[in-house]
């Protein structure tokens, strides 16, 4: 599956390797892939964990020839998690 | 306009908030909120706003910096005698190169009115805003804790949602903690994160909070008139 856009966070810290993920995937329509880019450990748990957890899909994850790791997210069809409700 | 790194960096824990995004954080840098006051309640709630990424903060307030103000958060003690709002403005500037603090004027169309204060100035303050037609948020520190009603267009009023307080002054950080939950309240509804079919009161007693809907009184001219 060939990515529809590329972003690589390998240089940037927590929480903007999940924010810039998530703004990168914003911009997609669904059923389109974003290649990221990640350093191992923290950021390679917890960006593919952030998207699935909001609706996307991890379909790669392997080692980048350049270092650090290459993960294919492809986006979800469901709505972004939305505020909480205006209780009363 | 797309955020930029910058701004992304700076908003990215906020932009992580359900709900929150940069459609949402671009609402805000495009916000002109009137801020009325220039209290205890007021100098945080500023800052707050300032913060967040509110685009345009109209500071509305005639009074000048006195010695107890220290409580505002953004008057330093060298400033005593000049007006509050040239205070605030080069604190909040001081605060983020990104916030634009003016002094309020006819003809400044604000899209959202935070209302710091209690008696004319919170009737009269809500009542403007009101008639424009904007979403607005009204706060008020009160002995223990406070009140902060918010108001979308076409809820029931100020005046519709006021109750008497006990007058006694509150202590600077309940005042504080009314500002920060009334900056909250107002980046609500000035974001667009929620399009509240109501409006709510939320009251601070002794750091508990609790919320209630607002109802419009009965006869209540605001059921009719714009």
């Amino acid at each position: 599956m060939s990515p529809a856009a590329r972003l690589d966070v390998r240089a940037v810290a927590c929480p903007l390797t999940w924010v810039r993920t998530r703004i990168a995937l914003d911009r997609l329509g669904a059923g389109e892939a974003l290649e990221v880019l990640l350093e191992a450990g923290e950021p390679l748990e917890s960006v593919p964990r952030s998207a699935e957890l909001e609706g996307h899909r991890v379909a790669e994850r392997a080692p980048h020839p350049g270092g650090g790791w290459r993960v294919l997210l492809v986006k979800g069809s469901g709505a972004p998690l939305a505020a909480g409700s205006w209780e009363v | 306009m797309l955020l930029s790194d910058d701004e992304v960096a700076r908003y990215a824990r906020q932009l992580l908030v359900p709900g929150m995004g940069v459609v949402t954080q671009e609402f805000l840098r495009a916000a002109r909120i009137q801020v009325v006051g220039g209290g205890p309640v007021a100098g945080p709630a500023m800052l707050y706003l300032a913060q967040a990424g509110v685009g345009i903060l109209l500071l509305d307030d005639a009074a000048e910096v006195a010695p107890e103000d220290a409580a505002g958060w953004v008057y330093p003690p060298d400033r005593a005698g000049e007006p509050r709002v040239t205070a605030a403005i080069e604190s909040l500037k001081a605060a983020t190169r990104w916030v634009r603090p003016r002094i309020h004027a006819t003809g400044a169309e604000p899209t959202a009115a935070l209302i710091c204060g209690g008696g004319a100035l919170a009737r009269e303050g809500a009542e403007r805003a009101r008639r424009a037609g904007i979403p607005h948020v009204v706060a008020d520190a009160d002995g223990e804790g406070g009140a902060v009603i918010s108001i979308p267009p076409g809820a029931p009023c100020y005046t519709c949602a006021f109750r008497i307080g006990t007058g006694v002054p509150a202590p600077a950080p309940v005042a504080a903690a009314v500002g920060a939950l009334a900056a909250g309240e107002i980046l609500l509804l000035a974001g667009g994160v929620l399009q509240p079919p109501q409006g709510r009161r939320i009251d601070l007693v002794r750091g508990h909070p609790r919320t209630s809907p607002t109802v419009r009184q009965p006869g209540c001219a605001c059921a009719t008139r714009a």
